[in-house]
């Protein structure tokens, strides 16, 4: 059974949703999740996928980071984008922030951890996917 | 000075937590090395060879008396009774206890201060001209735009976790004393204080040092202010998902550039932020407005001419004169001037500062200088306003405590990185052969005669000597097992509003002994070939590097 945490409406909770068979993009076909790495290039056909998984091959690479925001900003994927493989406990909060409304924690991680440190700060010194808004106001 | 919001306080605070549960997580075996290195790093923590060394962001150089109180305090708590001044303008602990640190972070946040991204592949501490804000040449005062950078680079969701270290440096003065042409990003802004909403930045992209050095391409001309922050998110968008991450040595950004070419990655940057260009981090004129303000310069009182006074006690004492003559640099306000207070005397590692001192330059900023410090990247401390009137007297009790050295600029006022001694990269010393360099040359009369010279030493190839850009830079290399050293001649990171120049290797690499004969052979050369008052560096642009290896080569021959 998979770890997850979920974001639901703005609450991120321990979540039991049961296993996905998730498929890369050679044999996925619409309808389908699709699990991608953190090098692809976003495609629009993408939006026709049941959910988008985003394989993180390291806790140090932050290429998915930047494909998840291009997901939700530039493609306006609206499903369920999971981060899985290498994520860390003390990391969610930039999985969050990126537009991830789902992380799946490997084996031997601690959920309660990572649920504690999910929105580490009161607040944030940029916008971001999961809070668009101009900061400049709320920050000084 | 930039003064902390509740929001600022809230979010250092926040971060302390999370670190202190970070911290104790590892020390209790639910953390791998491994994955805490990555996060202790982000909070400036590393490993080194005796110890863990923490460095603490001193932002684009700029501390308060209180601030730089509480380092001293720091640096007798928890260090050995000192600390040290960084080529970054930041401040770093040599013997730091680990399970001490979230308490060193929380001392810090009690003072607005922290170690965020000072270290890990991430957003660095922005650096700018230690004379920011009182030199005579600035046309608009680079802080608020670096305050601007400090605050958007903290935790920003996208950008913590890059393919390498990124650094950037901004200046806004004709002389570019922040050396952005060899930053991952630099930024020279046009435009005056009145107005930093009309400001206009010309943005280099891909300049390093390290083992590939390279100089910055202007990427983009003119930048309006309140694009700042999203042609910068356009650029590290595509540093991030494109920069390498199969080989550490080519993950800088300069690599990505070079291999892209700097046209092709200018279009990259520019599609990009197309897509983001009007985006909700486009910076009001208010927020330029109310940044600018925090660096209003301090109330100048009238100061009573000051200049016969200066002038006779200059006469009276030699050393003095001396000490005016390199260390105090014009100040923009009548009565008033900037003072280098340098940290490089004979056997005393350059940078290194005892608490004592750190307490006396607090101490003098209050009673002379609007209680307000700089660091510069030569590793040396700066009070930015300093009356005319009060030199001598500052000059007297500088010199009682060892930081009165009348060598700014000089051989000796030498750029150093810890090295073989202290960090677990170097590949060779470096401090035992500064100080030999100091001690072979410690006659200042043959300095003065030398003149203006940076001095520029890096124990291994990641360069955090500048040794590229010193008019002399030296190189530990490893041969076998026994520390070497490369020579290279007339690089500078921009000097006299020229652009940076990359200095040329003069041949194979020498012994550590033969280190001081080899600089005595170059200045001699210089000494010999030079016109009257002509600099090192004009010298060697003129005569080129043969003369120099002749020297130096022929007799080891």
């Amino acid at each position: 059974m998979p770890q997850l945490l979920r974001n639901i409406d703005q609450n991120w909770r321990i979540v039991d949703d049961g296993d996905i068979h998730w498929r890369a993009e050679e044999d996925w076909q619409a309808g389908e999740p699709l699990q991608v790495g953190v090098d692809s290039e976003p495609d629009s056909t993408w939006l026709e996928a049941s959910a988008i998984a985003v394989d993180f091959p390291a806790l140090t690479d932050g290429r998915g980071l930047s494909l998840a925001v291009l997901l939700r900003t530039r493609l306006h994927y609206t499903g369920d984008l999971v981060a899985r493989g290498n994520v860390h406990e003390d990391i969610v909060h930039f999985l969050a922030r990126s537009g991830f409304n789902v992380i799946e924690l490997p084996q031997g991680k601690d959920l309660q951890t990572a649920l504690t440190w999910v929105d580490p700060h009161s607040g944030y010194y940029q916008p971001s996917v999961a809070n668009p808004q101009t900061v400049f106001a709320s920050k000084n | 000075m930039y003064q902390y919001s509740e929001f600022d306080r809230s979010f250092v605070n926040q971060r302390v937590a999370h670190y202190r549960d970070q911290t104790q997580r590892y020390l209790d075996g639910k953390l791998s090395d491994d994955e805490f290195l990555q996060l202790r790093l982000r909070n400036g923590l590393y490993i080194q060879r005796l110890a863990p060394m923490l460095r603490v962001a001193v932002p684009y150089g700029t501390l308060s008396s209180k601030q730089l109180r509480a380092l001293a305090a720091i640096s007798r708590d928890y260090d050995r009774g000192y600390g040290h001044l960084s080529t970054r303008q930041n401040m770093q602990f040599n013997w730091p206890a680990l399970e001490d640190v979230p308490d060193i972070l929380q001392a810090l946040a009690d003072v607005d201060m922290h170690a965020i991204q000072t270290s890990g592949s991430c957003i660095r501490n922005v650096t700018t001209d230690q004379f920011a804000g009182a030199a005579a040449d600035e046309t608009i005062d680079p802080r608020p735009f670096c305050e601007l950078l400090r605050q958007w680079s903290t935790s920003h969701p996208e950008f913590e976790w890059l393919p390498r270290k990124f650094k950037i440096a901004v200046t806004g003065a004709a002389q570019d004393r922040a050396a952005i042409g060899v930053h991952d990003i630099g930024m020279r802004i046009h435009g005056n204080d009145d107005h930093p909403e009309d400001a206009l930045i010309d943005v280099y992209a891909g300049g390093g040092l390290g083992r590939t050095p390279v100089l910055g391409a202007l990427i983009r001309e003119k930048l309006p202010a309140k694009d700042l922050l999203t042609y910068t998110e356009a650029l590290m968008r595509v540093y991030n998902r494109y920069g390498r991450r199969d080989n550490k040595y080519k993950a800088r950004i300069k690599i990505l550039v070079r291999a892209m070419t700097p046209e092709g990655f200018k279009a990259q940057v520019d599609a990009e932020w197309e897509q983001i260009k009007d985006s909700p981090s486009t910076v009001p004129a208010t927020e330029l407005r109310r940044l600018r303000d925090f660096f209003r310069p301090p109330a100048f009182g009238q100061q009573a001419d000051a200049n016969t006074m200066l002038a006779d006690q200059r006469l009276t004492h030699r050393d003095f004169d001396r000490w005016v003559k390199h260390n105090v640099t014009p100040h923009r306000a009548d009565g008033y001037a900037v003072v280098t207070l340098s940290t490089k005397s004979i056997g005393v590692p350059p940078g290194d500062v005892s608490s004592d001192q750190i307490d006396a330059v607090a101490n003098w900023a209050d009673q002379y200088s609007f209680s307000e410090i700089r660091i510069s990247h030569e590793q040396n401390f700066v009070l930015p306003h300093v009356p005319k009137v009060a030199l001598f007297e500052l000059w007297q009790q500088a010199t009682d405590i060892g930081l009165g050295s009348f060598n700014m600029g000089l051989l000796s006022d030498m750029i150093c990185c810890p090295g073989g001694d202290y960090c677990s990269l170097a590949n060779a010393k470096s401090l035992p052969v500064a100080e030999a360099i100091q001690r072979r040359f410690a006659d200042y009369d043959f300095q003065f005669d030398l003149g203006e010279i940076d001095l520029n030493i890096s124990g291994c190839m990641n360069a955090c000597g500048h040794h590229h850009v010193g008019h002399i830079g030296i190189l530990g290399v490893d041969k076998k097992g026994q520390e070497f050293y490369q020579i290279s001649l007339g690089g500078h990171a921009g000097h006299s509003g020229e652009a940076p120049k990359l200095g040329q290797i003069v041949g194979p690499s020498v012994a550590r002994a033969e280190v001081c004969d080899v600089i005595e052979k170059i200045l001699h050369v210089y000494l010999a070939r030079r016109f009257d008052e002509e600099s090192f560096l004009s010298c060697f642009d003129r005569i080129g590097i043969d003369p120099f290896k002749e020297s130096v080569y022929a007799s080891a021959a």
